[in-house]
């Protein structure tokens, strides 16, 4: 895969504002290395997270999805992680079904006081991207 | 076997005693075969009610159409519509209760059991009748039988019935006020899921290449849409007017709406589009199969939302209109939901 | 110029036309449809399911792009099709006869030069009915018939073994002289057989329409009439009906946005119907068709009334497409026959 050694996956990061975009904060101010290919969409909680945000992002030329959350039993509203658990795994199961590559799609608990988590995630899905090489199924012909 | 004059009489006579502002049920069209809805007000009307292999359409559709009208018109609902509906129809009329769409009491459900067969899929009977044009279709135990120019042909109903007929294991429509013909919960033609799971025995590439090809053929005339009682909202993410103008919205937020998916018959369009409405059909669809049926170009819609229905069922334990009091697929959870994807 | 084509050679003289891109039906996801053709073609298709209309008036346009860098002026540029010469066969007479009537809808006052351009480019290769092959064909009834050529460029004929081909326009005659080769001249007997056999499928009997010719006044008394709403209780408001219908041109205009900064996208041009809730949707909210009846007088009227009005025709030609494949069973004659009874 010489030919994309330069291609530099393009993520879009749903995170939950009292978790995930704090723990992404974290690992900013701790001076973390992680690549810098996500583009943070902060959301009140992921269980406000529509299905319909990931197929948009897909839509307008996103390489990979992430949606980043509290854990479980720490939602700020007691319970829209668990309706996220829900919903995000229909959609995955959806995306696969059609034929979309697994790992395009990813969902992860990311606390406040994770950032090195944080930055994990994203050096794993990123490297797991550029495997995968760009995402043109789902993106809208214009934008290619 | 269901007495098609039972039907009658019943309509007759909820009609002539005033128990029903109206039977929503099917009589014979005027093209070929087909059965078409029929909407009575009329006891003499009566008569021209039928019920044979054509009577695809799922009828609670017009539920969700008289509840719209009534509320256009702000007029209250009065006495209930009476509705002719298959297992699957019922099961419908219970996900729109579920969603207090309207009331228990404003719908009278005059069920009928499909029993051993279902509704027939034309293009399989295509297949049979090699160009013949039937001119109609009645039920016969495990046959159906149908006519045309060259005389009567009979066929067993599993050679040209439609798949969700053959996958269906509730026929009878549980929750109903009154019902016609037995009750065979239970029964199995094809297993469930069968069309399903063999489209899903390919690998990841060909399920593309096929989805791919069908996503490319759709037209997006919404037909799927139109066609489905589930599909009750009244602005749909894909209409070109997807948010409230009132006199003090701007020209500015006019231009800079939110426009989620274009109107043009793209593939990476009609994917969000078909893609968004599996997801909100998702513990909703009773598998009427009527979105299917309805494709002009033939895009097998009802596979997506099988696939809703199947992970629901096999991770969540959920079926969709199983009762009224029910909970709502998405918007409730297990404390043991699946969780493992998750990292 | 009239030739006989034995059945065996129709390949060969696709063949020659290496200077177009050849269409004929193709039976492909259980329906009929116009694809390229690569292989031998068989013309013993009933009708396609979609109408040929796409070919010069695609569901999707674009009209210009434009850019605009902040602070500087937009910059518009057109993008006139750049379409290939197609020949499509196997096009029905009623098909046929949807071409005039599209160019006199988009040459009307204004000329369309998207429509022009792409249209020029196509050439109609017809097959004429030796029956009807939908039962819910009334070409007849319209002013149509099954062996009509108002529309193509070339008539062919089958004639069991071999087809009867004529040229109807210089586009035709071109089409066929770049196979010369492959045609013999007609015999006395085939001109019989010919003629024989379009005089039986004129008497083949069809559905119809009772009055045609009285239809858009009967439509226009009945305007107000409650029975629209009556014959459209089953409406669902899809877009089947016309998205299928060989006539059927209205379309919408979009601005596609691709990004902001810079600002870059296309203005766009897609199909767009009558059927649709939304399709006269006020931005203050008031729909004045708001119900399924008003919008089915549209449909109805516009082919029967409006068009006939404005141009002298029926705008329907009676291919029986809307009412095969509706859903829940509008049929188009019925509808008109009703209204037309009905002492308004």
């Amino acid at each position: 895969m010489s030919e994309q050694q330069d291609y530099e996956p393009r993520v879009v990061a749903f995170l939950c504002k009292w978790c995930s975009s704090a723990g992404s904060d974290l690992a900013g101010v701790s001076r973390i290395q992680y690549p810098a290919n996500a583009t943070p969409i902060t959301v009140p909680c992921t269980g406000a997270i529509s299905p319909m945000y990931i197929l948009s992002a897909f839509n307008k030329g996103a390489d990979g999805v992430l949606v980043s959350g509290c854990h479980i039993g720490d939602c700020h509203y007691l319970e829209g992680n668990y309706l996220a658990r829900r919903k995000m795994y229909l959609i995955m199961k959806l995306l696969e079904f059609i034929g979309v590559e697994q790992n395009r799609f990813r969902m992860s608990w990311v606390s406040a006081a994770e950032g090195a988590k944080f930055a994990q995630v994203i050096t794993d899905f990123v490297g797991d991207l550029q495997q995968l090489g760009p995402q043109d199924k789902l993106k809208r012909a214009e934008n290619k | 076997m269901i007495k098609l004059q039972d039907i009658r009489d019943t309509a007759r006579d909820m009609l002539a005693k005033g128990e029903a502002r109206a039977v929503i049920g099917y009589r014979r069209g005027s093209r070929g075969m087909l059965a078409e809805p029929a909407f009575l007000t009329r006891p003499e009307e009566a008569d021209e009610l039928v019920w044979d292999p054509t009577c695809f359409h799922n009828l609670s559709l017009y539920l969700v159409h008289d509840r719209k009208h009534l509320a256009h018109a702000r007029k209250t609902a009065g006495a209930p519509v009476a509705v002719i509906a298959k297992g699957c129809d019922a099961r419908s009329i219970v996900v729109l209760l579920q969603e207090h769409y309207f009331q228990r009491e404003d719908v009278y459900i005059i069920g009928v059991s499909c029993e051993g067969t279902g509704v027939v899929d034309e293009r399989k009977l295509a297949g049979h009748l090699n160009g013949a044009q039937a001119i109609s279709a009645a039920f016969d135990g495990d046959d159906f039988v149908f006519t045309t120019a060259e005389g009567e042909k009979r066929l067993p109903a599993r050679e040209v019935m439609a798949d969700r007929c053959l996958e269906c294991c509730s026929p009878f429509p549980k929750e109903h006020n009154l019902a016609f013909g037995e009750d065979k919960t239970g029964r199995q033609l094809e297993a469930p899921f069968a069309a399903l799971d063999r489209f899903e025995a390919q690998g990841a590439g060909e399920r593309w290449d096929n989805w791919a090809r069908h996503f490319d053929r759709c037209i997006r005339c919404f037909a799927c849409r139109s066609v489905c009682p589930m599909c009750y909202c009244d602005e749909c993410v894909v209409d070109s007017i997807t948010f409230p103008v009132t006199t003090a919205t701007t020209a500015e937020e006019k231009a800079s709406r939110i426009r989620w998916i274009e109107r043009s018959a793209a593939r990476s369009e009609n994917i969000t589009y078909l893609m968004t409405r599996a997801m909100h059909l998702a513990g909703r669809c009773t598998d009427c199969g009527e979105c299917d049926r309805a494709c002009p170009v033939n895009v097998p819609i009802r596979l997506l939302n099988n696939k809703m229905e199947k992970e629901a069922r096999e991770q969540f334990g959920f079926e969709p209109g199983a009762s009224i009091g029910g909970p709502s697929l998405v918007a409730s959870f297990l404390d043991n939901d699946p969780g493992n994807f998750i990292r | 110029m009239e030739k006989i084509l034995d059945k065996k050679r129709l390949g060969d003289w696709v063949d020659a036309l290496a200077d177009y891109e050849v269409l004929a039906p193709a039976w492909e996801e259980d329906a009929w449809g116009y694809q390229p053709v690569n292989g031998p073609i068989r013309l013993d298709h009933p009708n396609t399911k979609q109408s040929p209309k796409r070919l010069a008036f695609p569901q999707r346009e674009v009209f210009f792009t434009f850019e605009q860098i902040k602070g500087e002026a937009p910059r518009l540029t057109q993008t006139l099709p750049e379409a290939p010469r197609h020949a499509v066969f196997g096009v029905r007479p009623c098909d046929g006869r949807g071409v005039p009537r599209m160019d006199q809808v988009f040459n009307d006052y204004v000329e369309d030069v998207y429509y022009n351009t792409r249209r020029k480019n196509v050439a109609y290769v017809g097959l004429a009915c030796n029956k009807p092959p939908n039962a819910n064909c009334f070409c007849l009834s319209v002013g149509g018939s099954p062996v009509s050529t108002d529309g193509l460029d070339v008539q062919m004929t089958d004639l069991g073994d071999r087809y009867f081909v004529k040229a109807v326009t210089e586009t035709g005659k071109a089409l066929m002289t770049a196979a010369a080769g492959v045609f013999a001249e007609p015999s006395a007997a085939d001109k019989k057989q010919l003629k024989d056999m379009h005089a039986a499928a004129v008497a083949y009997p069809q559905r119809a329409v009772n009055d045609p010719d009285g239809a858009p006044a009967k439509l226009k008394a009945n305007f107000k009439s409650p029975l629209w709403d009556e014959l459209a209780r089953a409406c669902i408001g899809c877009g089947i009906c016309t998205f299928l219908c060989p006539t059927c041109h209205c379309f919408d205009i979009n601005d596609e946005v691709q990004s902001k900064a810079p600002l870059k996208g296309q203005r766009v041009r897609t199909w767009d119907n009558c059927q649709f809730p939304d399709f006269t949707m006020h931005s203050s909210g008031h729909n004045p068709r708001e119900g399924t009846g008003a919008r089915l007088r549209q449909r109805v009227s516009h082919k029967f009334q409006y068009f006939h009005e404005n141009f002298g025709m029926h705008q329907c030609t009676g291919c029986g497409r809307c009412i095969t494949e509706c859903p829940v069973g509008i049929d188009i004659i019925h509808v008109v026959n009703k209204v037309a009874a009905n002492a308004a």
